[in-house]
């Protein structure tokens, strides 16, 4: 191939820089976004195999929260007896208290905390951290004294430090260190209280477990080298078949927190590429504004004889070259990243990640860079072709080439969007989601196109603005050739974004926390024992709070409907399959719970006479589990079946936080099950503290849960992901500043000249600029509109058809959405002209 | 009305200090018309940018009406220039997004006059393009856009009005127009006029002409009879 088009592409590029500063830039940040994004998920994902067995601390767990059988016993037994070491973990919530020294004591006396019971050996795999670091084996020594490990947390609420005591259920533990790290859990994953370590020695002697109890025991297995964990994994799953316990491998360690973190990379992912396409804006605006300027140039090229084609590859070689440098310069951004990224996530990952360079998200990284490149610089190029040389030299070339672009180039577009939604499809990682995504932000891409035409149309009908300022500023935002269109699309992009992900946030934190009634309850009392029931009711009705219900709850899973046995492996794929699998709370009760409606059916109607029992069934559930009135539910309760019919399906208002059920039988159904109590009450704040006391006092084994601790822990978590998420649509919001920032620099001539007429007619500085900030102002204003009713609308859909959750449009937002974008407008545009103020007339107009 | 002493401008051209004035004194009296001639290169434009204080000097000192221009901050010479210079521009230089009438305001209303339309409709009468006032520039003739270039100089009355070649664009029987223009209205008015021409024929008109050669005076003469206006 002749080297022409490779020689001119560099004379060109060396010519005009600065057009091509704002395009490797806009390149650089989208690249950047992906690859940051796709190296964090595989150097992720390389963690967590090299450390799947420490995430679980063994290599098969069997995970029940019932005592095993006697088969079940057998068979671990069997197990040792072939090498395989084994340990039981347990898990709990549980109070702790601080053992009390006179009512003078100021301290707060009782925590809630997430109990764990260890046995020695612990863990199998991975590595406790703990300081001192020997604390460890103080717990597990079998030494007369007790100890404990806690979160520092714990330390801090309740004002102790290592070496107190600690009362938990009826024994009493000191401290013996500071747990830092468990192989096992992710410190920052949503939990009810501070984790507390004890032996299961220990754990016995507080009397905690009773029956009914919520309490997870996890089996944990070391296989030695030379068996198969998967051969292990079988031969238990045929000893228990019962859905109530779950055997898994190493392999498949932590299913939540991978699931967890494949998503948020796949959402960021998905940001990324939104920063992208922003950078496709930016390229396209930029590669306009250079050709513009280079029409005489095509034109001489042209009149000595070169031919379209040989014009059309100088500036694709070009072109594709920069892309290529801005993608290379965005994969080793993108990689620097990885320095920021897992800071931000380091609250959910049990694992170190190292730095490495994977080569598959590198590879797609600069395949979607040069794509991107392509396609946008693409329409901009292709009009090279149809340029007429003495057009140019009589210079009355219209702004807008004539005729249409052909078919040529609809077929090449066609192409490169089918291939860039390919990769697409390869960063969301499923075709419902890529397919979502493509679509959102196809239909996105095109509302802000119809709409910035629009209001482009509409400063056009306006009527005159009369101050000078404002007519001047408002006329550049449709002068032809001006990238007003551009700049509002790729700006409100940006908004869309950020603002979308803040107004999904505000929605998910006042669902949490503002829509509670003023007659929720602020505490929950779990694990009362039947036998403490009529004690717990009367302390507290002695302390004042006559408004407490005990509600009984029964621990099951469903076990066939309408006498078809459930499968669970059958729905473990399906989309809402959880609600065949899960384990369900069953409650009694003769009146209709408040905040329910019966909208099939009738409550508790004995004058027909029914064989069995009656059952009343949340309507979501019924329709999932396709029941109605009539229909047969089999429940399994630790082993017994209890079955019954339902009479009626209610309408439950969720989001008043009381104890709120899913199935309710009639009174005296579910007699003889294993059963706990719960309490709910309203206590004011200056209250909590002597209750929890007393209640921990009297009753050690039952928990208080603070709804509004949950609450605030929930809304942490909302919030960190958000903080992440934010995080990278800080780079689209970037990249729309860039976009801006070039589109002005690409009308820095035809803005320094005008404004040194202003000047030598009179105009003072202060009166340039403010021809300019009308003209940011407005911008802003207008992508901060478009941009806000998109994110909006973006919102509103997530919440409602992905969240379900109800939409509730939070004003100040939206105004500060705005604001701050008139204001980011503002800012980047007088970055860009600042230094057009203080040129001086002469020498700009005498060069006309 | 001008005192100029001892201007100088250099630019610096490819590391190199090219001189453009050399040692310009000239002073100009109120109500004057002053024609300066030269060939191209010969630095009138220069001078002529530096009575408005469109540049600045690199030595010497530029008096209008007392106040030394080269002291005054940019802003300062941008207010100076709205009350007290029109200004003409060989290539029109209007704003192309504002019609004809909004070009011919913006002196008014930079100055904060409160009746800009009215008077900027009024001289655009005085120039004979009332019809046009709501055309764009690009709708006009050259010769209309110099008209309206015209216009806006005159726009604050102002006491001295200069123009830069201002038929330099223009065919010449559009060039009389012009120049009959603006001798008119500079008569009205009572303004001093500093035209910068290369045509004798339109320097016979002027009361005085001054001759640039090389960036120095060297020839300053005045004319008997004063003015001579074409029928």
């Amino acid at each position: 191939m002749n080297s022409f088009p490779f020689r001119m592409a560099w004379r060109e590029t060396r010519a005009a820089w600065r057009h091509f500063a704002y395009f490797f830039v806009c390149i650089m940040l989208g690249v950047a976004a992906l690859v940051g994004v796709g190296l964090f998920g595989a150097s992720l994902d390389r963690a967590i195999q090299r450390e799947a067995r420490s995430l679980m601390a063994a290599d098969v767990e069997l995970r029940t929260s019932r005592p095993l059988t006697p088969e079940g016993e057998a068979i671990l037994k069997s197990f040792e007896a072939q090498g395989i070491a084994r340990m039981q973990v347990s898990e709990l919530v549980a109070m702790a208290a601080v053992p009390s020294e006179g009512e003078s004591d100021r301290r707060r006396g009782t925590q809630l905390v997430e109990l764990k019971a260890v046995e020695p050996g612990y863990p199998f795999y991975g590595k406790l951290r703990a300081e001192p670091a020997d604390a460890l084996g103080k717990v597990l020594g079998g030494g007369p004294d007790s100890f404990a490990l806690v979160q520092e947390a714990l330390l801090i609420r309740l004002d102790l430090a290592v070496g107190d005591t600690l009362k938990i259920g009826q024994a009493e533990f000191t401290i013996a260190g500071v747990l830092r790290k468990e192989p096992d859990r992710a410190a920052g994953a949503f939990s009810l209280g501070p984790r507390v370590l004890i032996s299961r020695k220990g754990l016995d002697a507080t009397a905690l477990i009773q029956p009914g109890s919520r309490v997870t025991n996890r089996h944990l297995l070391k296989v030695p080298d030379t068996m198969d964990a998967r051969a292990i994994q079988d031969a238990l799953a045929q000893t228990f078949p019962d859905k109530t316990v779950r055997v898994s491998t190493y392999q498949e360690s932590q299913p939540m927190l991978r699931r967890f973190l494949r998503q948020m990379t796949m959402y960021l992912g998905l940001v990324g590429l939104i920063t992208l396409m922003v950078g496709g804006i930016g390229v396209a605006s930029s590669v306009r504004a250079f050709l513009k300027e280079k029409l005489e140039t095509i034109a001489v090229l042209k009149a000595v004889g070169a031919e379209s084609g040989t014009i059309l590859r100088v500036y694709l070689v070009q072109t594709m070259l920069l892309g290529l440098l801005g993608s290379l310069a965005g994969a080793a951004l993108g990689a620097g990243l990885q320095v920021a990224l897992p800071p931000l996530m380091a609250q959910w990952l049990p694992v170190e990640l190292e730095f490495h360079l994977a080569l598959p998200p590198l590879a797609l990284g600069l395949a979607m860079g040069l794509l991107t490149t392509a396609l946008f610089a693409l329409w901009p190029l292709l009009e090279v072709r149809r340029l007429k040389p003495n057009l140019v030299f009589r210079r009355d070339v219209s702004e807008e080439p004539a005729g249409s672009p052909g078919r040529a180039a609809w077929l090449i577009s066609g192409m490169l969007a089918l291939a860039l939604a390919g990769l697409a499809l390869l960063q969301a990682g499923s075709w419902r989601s890529a397919g979502l995504f493509i679509g959102a932000l196809v239909l996105a891409l095109g509302l802000l196109q119809g709409t910035a035409w629009l209001v482009v149309r509409l400063v056009r009908r306006l009527p005159r603005w009369r101050s000078l300022a404002w007519r001047q500023g408002s006329a550049n935002l449709y002068r032809p050739g001006n990238p007003t269109k551009s700049i509002l699309v790729s700006v409100g992009v940006g908004v869309m974004v950020i603002l979308a992900i803040h107004l999904i946030e505000r929605n998910l934190l006042w669902e949490i926390g503002e829509t509670l009634p003023a007659d929720a309850p602020s505490f929950f009392f779990i694990d009362i024992q039947p036998d403490q029931h009529d004690a717990f009711a009367r302390l507290l009705r002695e302390r004042g709070y006559a408004d407490t219900r005990l509600t009984p709850l029964v621990r099951s899973r469903l076990w066939s409907l309408n006498g078809e046995p459930i499968r669970p492996e059958a729905y473990e794929e399906r989309e809402h399959g959880w609600y065949f699998t899960r384990e369900y709370v069953l409650t009694f009760q003769k009146d209709l719970p408040r905040g329910n409606v019966v909208t099939k059916g009738q409550w508790w109607d004995r004058s027909v006479p029914a064989r069995g029992p009656l059952i009343s069934v949340e309507e979501e559930a019924a329709r999932r589990l396709g029941l109605d009135i009539g229909s047969m539910v089999e429940f399994d309760i630790q082993g017994a079946k209890v079955s019954g019919r339902v009479a009626s399906v209610r309408k439950v208002d969720w989001g008043n936080l009381s104890t709120n059920f899913y199935f309710i039988f009639e009174p005296g159904a579910l007699e003889g099950a294993p059963m706990t109590y719960v309490a709910t009450t309203q206590v004011a704040a200056a209250e909590e503290v002597p209750l929890q006391r007393a209640v921990v006092a009297a009753f050690p084994n039952v928990s208080a849960i603070n709804i509004r601790d949950v609450l605030d822990s929930v809304a942490r978590v909302v919030d960190r992901i958000s903080l992440v998420i934010r995080f990278m649509a800080g780079l689209s919001i970037l990249g729309g500043a860039f976009v801006l920032a070039g589109a002005l620099a690409a009308t820095r001539f035809r803005r320094i000249y005008e404004a040194m007429i202003l000047k030598a007619v009179g105009a003072t500085r202060g009166a340039v600029a403010g021809t300019f900030a009308v003209e940011y102002a407005l911008l802003g204003a207008a992508a901060g509109i478009i941009g806000s009713a998109l994110a909006t609308l973006l919102a509103w859909g997530v919440l409602r058809w992905i969240l379900d959750v109800k939409w509730h449009f939070p004003p100040e937002s939206i105004a500060w959405g705005i604001g701050a974008t008139i204001l980011g407008t503002l800012t980047v545009g007088f970055l860009s002209t600042v230094s057009i103020l203080g040129q001086k007339p002469l020498p700009v107009l005498r060069r006309e | 009305m001008i005192q100029i002493r001892n201007l100088s401008m250099r630019l610096s051209s490819g590391g190199r200090e090219v001189p453009i004035l050399d040692g310009i004194s000239l002073e100009v009296p109120a109500k004057q018309f002053l024609a300066i001639v030269g060939p191209s290169g010969s630095g009138k434009s220069t001078l002529l940018g530096l009575m408005a204080g469109l540049d600045t000097p690199t030595s010497g000192s530029i008096l209008l009406d007392d106040v030394e221009l080269t002291a005054l901050s940019e802003d300062d010479l941008a207010r100076l220039r709205r009350q007290k210079i029109g200004y003409v521009f060989q290539s029109f230089h209007l704003i192309p997004t504002m019609t004809a009438l909004e070009n011919v305001s913006v002196p008014l209303e930079l100055a904060g006059d409160p009746e800009a339309e009215v008077k900027a409709t009024r001289v655009l009468r005085a120039v004979g393009l009332e019809p046009r006032a709501h055309h764009y520039p690009v709708q006009l003739s050259g010769g209309e856009q110099q008209r309206v270039a015209v216009a806006r100089a005159f726009a604050n009355q102002p006491a001295l009005l200069l123009a830069d070649e201002p038929t330099g664009n223009l065919d010449s029987a559009t060039g009389q127009q012009v120049i009959d223009l603006l001798i008119r209205l500079n008569r009205d008015q009572g303004s001093t006029l500093v035209l910068v021409t290369h045509d004798p024929a339109l320097a016979s008109h002027a009361d005085r002409v001054v001759t640039l050669c090389d960036g120095r005076i060297v020839s300053d003469e005045s004319q008997v009879g004063g003015p001579r206006v074409q029928p």
